[in-house]
């Protein structure tokens, strides 16, 4: 009987996961029951009474071409009724698992231009396709639904659209032959119309006649609507009344469409392909390159447009090396500032699939089945991609398997996505500063550059042994006066520096600068400005290299106490974040800058730095690792929080030692002063502009070096880091004419951190 | 109907399915069949992204000598109305052609390219040509698939 997909037979035998077995209606049966019979009977009379007469009388062709008519009508008749007409199947609970509970009712589609809004199916668990309809009376989603036609029993849909549109066409081009012609026989037999014959005849004219009113208009609609391109149902729900319709395609496409095109497959009772694949481990992996490892590091996902999309093309060339070769990063701690949209963007972006329709948000129903586990496999498997891009080097690679991830850690913890973008930028600063740095000191700048990226690196989190190590190696480096590439070249092999460092250059913000030197020392603030101005760009300058490399010597020496600023400078940063959040609660240049400024008023204790510091550490997901170092380096020094006495530039170490104790000192004074060095390592970390948190960093970073600074003095900060402030005089004097007592150069970071290098 | 049914993952000693990703179909031009070329990120570490995008487009390529409107679509209309359908039990539609070196397309794809990676892709037209279903596979020793997993490929393959 008609209606395969799912009929009184039963969905049992070979329709799995389709309509379940509905009762036996015998009175859907009725209309295609009657629609048979009068067809099937009317014409099989009409033969038998009236053509016999009309072969004679006229031709023998007529009757021929009546049955050909009527062949062709029962042909698609019976196609109509029982062909599949595009019954989608059930969707598998697999695929269900992507849709939450919360997933929307609607999903909007663009088709040319066009927004197009796909329904949820609960019946079939999916989002029906454009033009699709669920049929309540088949219990199926058809495709390209048209209508359900109670006269075939069945749903008209893609697969016999062109069957349907045939049988009307050819159904009226039979009723009118059997009426014309019996019409012929009637007028020809008009003194023998008491002959069965002729009654026959005009019975079945009457009965012919009566259908052909419906039919032809029937057919007439639908030569509208395929020359239209649209389905009954749009036309009858009126859904492009007045709009655009974009599934046409003109109206003799449209006919060779339903004409011409190639039977469509059906979906249902498919024979399966039983092809045995072995899916066995090991698996194969794509590869990282080292080329593209080193994209990744340098590329900011969030920001440097240019470096993303090297990184991506890298991504894309990744064959050789092994994405597993660094050890596991430490776990990320959530943060989840609210102020930071990035941040949540590129979360909800992860977690969320199904795009909502702001109009018709409604909850799908929830569906029970054990594939709902998925989610949690999915979803519970991306966090933890997403925390495991925390650590430095193995975030690198996971940021490059998982772009849409990268921002996220960088964001975080300001090393990922920072070091991409900020790596060109962190690369002009330091070529800056390398000239300046083998100008400024023979010694000391050496040292004082590896400071810098030391610091730079310091925000990331590697143990401070590593910087150390990476630091004392740099400052080598430095001192054999390396053009200023080396110091580039070496921060681009440690990944986290140059995240690091774009961090800090990225956290310059013209505001804060201007704020901050405003309120503390006037004469410093165009030099702020400058420096700001420098930074922000995220581009080398001359000028800002000049300013900041004049403190070179201070400016590389203080990278070692800028390291040991670390952990209080992110402490101070969090601070003062949670305090621009809660002025404005946004991300921008314009909390850190307001957090900072509110730092600069109040003179901070310096007392309750520890334990401020180890609040704000702990609360530090960079800071984690540092904490405990800055926490002891501090301890270790406790009166190193005056910048005011030179400081002859220790080794690296021990600038480093000073620099870590000055930090613990400073950490816990939110001053947004700058010390300069440390300012700028903290800057360098910070990468405000591209992260909310990592503009913070930068800035607490940057504040607690300030904080013990006694506000008038611009440049007390340097004094935290002896060794800083000593080299950094020079510099200062050569770069930051307006830095009175200590010549501390400052320098405005991205994110309104202030960088004090002491000369 | 379950013991009838048995997929190939519950077979597997050494890999079960961890999770399906699935490639939705490209409405931009209308309701022919495309899928999009978006590489779903959770891929991103099993498999290069060039080599889903090759299949993608050459799957997309097929589907459009599928559903092409030409000569030999129409011929065999009309020798379908000519014989009244009956050709149908004889003869292969066009698409029906398509859809046999689609299928063997996607075999030799898994058999080369996706199978080692530990990945599945499954013929989008046992999903009604909704989307385009990849099961990602991963080394779990000796542990069988998820029930949830095996229902739902016993329901895939019931069909």
């Amino acid at each position: 009987m008609p209606g395969f997909s799912g009929g009184g037979v039963g969905g049992g035998v070979g329709v799995p996961a389709s309509a379940p077995p509905r009762p036996f209606r015998p009175s859907r049966y009725v209309p295609v029951s009657a629609a048979t019979t009068f067809l099937v009977g009317s014409t099989t009379l009409f033969f038998c009474f009236t053509c016999p007469w009309l072969s004679e009388y006229l031709s023998s062709v007529i009757p021929i071409y009546i049955a050909v008519i009527f062949l062709f009508t029962l042909a698609n008749f019976c196609m109509a009724t029982f062909m599949d007409p595009g019954v989608f199947p059930r969707a598998e609970e697999d695929e269900d698992k992507e849709d939450d509970f919360r997933a929307p009712l609607y999903k909007t589609v663009d088709i040319k231009g066009i927004q197009v809004r796909m329904k949820w199916c609960s019946t079939c668990r999916f989002y029906r396709p454009p033009r699709c309809s669920h049929c309540s009376v088949c219990d199926n989603c058809v495709e390209d639904f048209d209508h359900h036609c109670p006269w075939v029993n069945n749903c008209i849909g893609r697969r016999n659209y062109r069957h349907f549109f045939l049988f009307l066409l050819s159904l009226t081009t039979h009723i009118v032959n059997v009426f014309g012609f019996g019409l012929v026989y009637v007028l020809h037999h008009r003194q023998q119309l008491d002959t069965p014959h002729a009654a026959v005849t005009m019975a079945v004219m009457c009965v012919a006649g009566l259908f052909f009113v419906p039919v032809a208009g029937l057919t007439g609609f639908h030569i509208v609507l395929v020359a239209r391109g649209r389905t009954t149902n749009e036309q009858v729900t009126g859904k492009f009344r007045g709009g655009v319709n974009p599934f046409t395609n003109g109206c003799m496409r449209n006919i060779c469409h339903v004409l011409c095109s190639s039977q469509a497959p059906r979906y249902m009772g498919r024979w399966r392909s039983s092809h045995a694949m072995d899916v066995q481990p090991p698996f194969l992996r794509p590869h990282l390159t080292e080329a593209q490892l080193e994209a990744k590091v340098l590329d900011n996902g969030i920001q440097n447009d240019r470096h993303s999309t090297r990184s991506k093309s890298s991504l894309d060339q990744m064959e050789s090396q092994s994405a597993d070769a660094e050890p596991p990063p430490p776990p990320k701690p959530e943060l989840r500032y609210p102020g930071l949209p990035r941040a949540d963007t590129e979360e909800s972006s992860l977690l969320t699939e199904a795009p909502t329709t702001p109009s018709m948000y409604k909850y799908r129903p929830p569906y029970n089945s054990p594939g709902r586990n998925h989610t949690a496999l999915t979803h519970p498997s991306k966090m933890i991609r997403g925390e495991s891009l925390d650590s430095p080097s193995p975030s690198i690679l996971q940021s490059s398997r998982q772009p849409s991830y990268r921002s996220e850690p960088s964001s975080l913890d300001g090393t990922t996505v920072v070091g991409g973008g900020v790596g060109a930028r962190r690369g002009g600063v330091e070529r800056g500063e390398g000239p300046g740095g083998p100008g400024g000191t023979a010694g000391v700048m050496p040292g004082g550059m590896s400071g810098y990226s030391l610091t730079g690196r310091s925000y990331t989190s590697y143990p401070s042994s590593l910087v150390l190590s990476t630091g004392g190696s740099r400052s080598s480096s430095l001192r054999s006066a390396h053009p200023a590439h080396n110091p580039l070249a070496t921060l681009q092999s440690e990944g986290t520096t140059d995240t690091s460092y774009k961090s800090l250059a990225n956290q310059t913000p013209r505001n804060g600068s201007l704020s901050y030197d405003s309120l503390l020392t006037p004469s410093e603030s165009p030099e702020f400005e400058s420096a700001a101005h420098e930074l922000s760009p995220q581009k080398p300058r001359a000028p800002f290299h000049s300013a900041t490399i004049t403190g070179q010597p201070e400016v590389v020496s203080p990278s070692s106490p800028l390291q040991g600023y670390t952990s209080p400078f992110l402490s101070a940063q969090i601070a003062q974040q949670r305090e621009g959040q809660l002025l404005q609660g946004s991300a921008t240049f314009s909390s850190p800058h307001r957090a900072y400024l509110r730092a600069v008023s109040p003179p901070p204790p310096s007392s309750s730095g520890h334990p401020e510091i180890q609040y704000l550490l702990q609360h530090n997901q960079d800071s984690s690792s540092r904490a405990p170092r800055n926490l002891s380096s501090s301890s270790t020094s406790p009166g190193a929080r005056s910048l005011e006495p030179p400081v002859s530039p220790p080794p690296r170490g021990l600038s480093l030692g000073k620099s870590q104790s000055y930090v613990g000192e400073a950490g816990p004074q939110h001053k947004p002063r700058a010390g300069g060095g440390i300012v700028l390592g903290g800057g360098g970390a910070g990468g405000g502009q591209q992260a909310p948190q990592r503009t913070t960093h930068l800035h607490i970073h940057l504040s607690s070096v300030l904080t013990p600074n006694p506000p008038p003095l611009p440049f007390p900060p340097l004094s935290h880091g002896c060794p800083i402030r000593s080299t950094s005089r020079p510099v200062l004097a050569n770069h930051t004419p307006s830095k009175p007592g200590g010549g501390v150069k400052k320098v405005t970071g991205v994110g309104g951190t202030t960088y004090e290098i002491s000369v | 109907m379950a013991t009838e049914f048995h997929n190939l993952q519950e077979l597997r000693q050494s890999a079960s399915l961890v999770t399906k990703v699935f490639v939705q179909r490209d409405y931009s031009e209308g309701t022919i069949c495309r899928f999009q070329n978006k590489f779903p990120s959770e891929l991103d570490n099993r498999i290069e992204r060039t080599l889903l995008e090759e299949t993608v487009k050459t799957l997309n390529s097929y589907y459009v000598e599928a559903e092409k409107i030409g000569g030999q679509s129409y011929l065999e209309g009309c020798l379908a109305c000519a014989t009244a359908y009956i050709v149908f039990l004889c003869l292969e539609t066009r698409y029906e052609k398509v859809l046999k070196k689609i299928s063997g397309y996607i075999q030799e794809q898994n058999e080369k390219i996706y199978a080692p990676r530990g990945l599945l892709l499954t013929d989008p037209v046992e999903r009604g040509m909704r989307v385009l279903e990849i099961s990602v596979f991963e080394d779990r020793g000796s542990g069988s698939s998820s029930p949830s997993s095996s229902m739902s490929s016993t329901g895939g393959s019931a069909r």
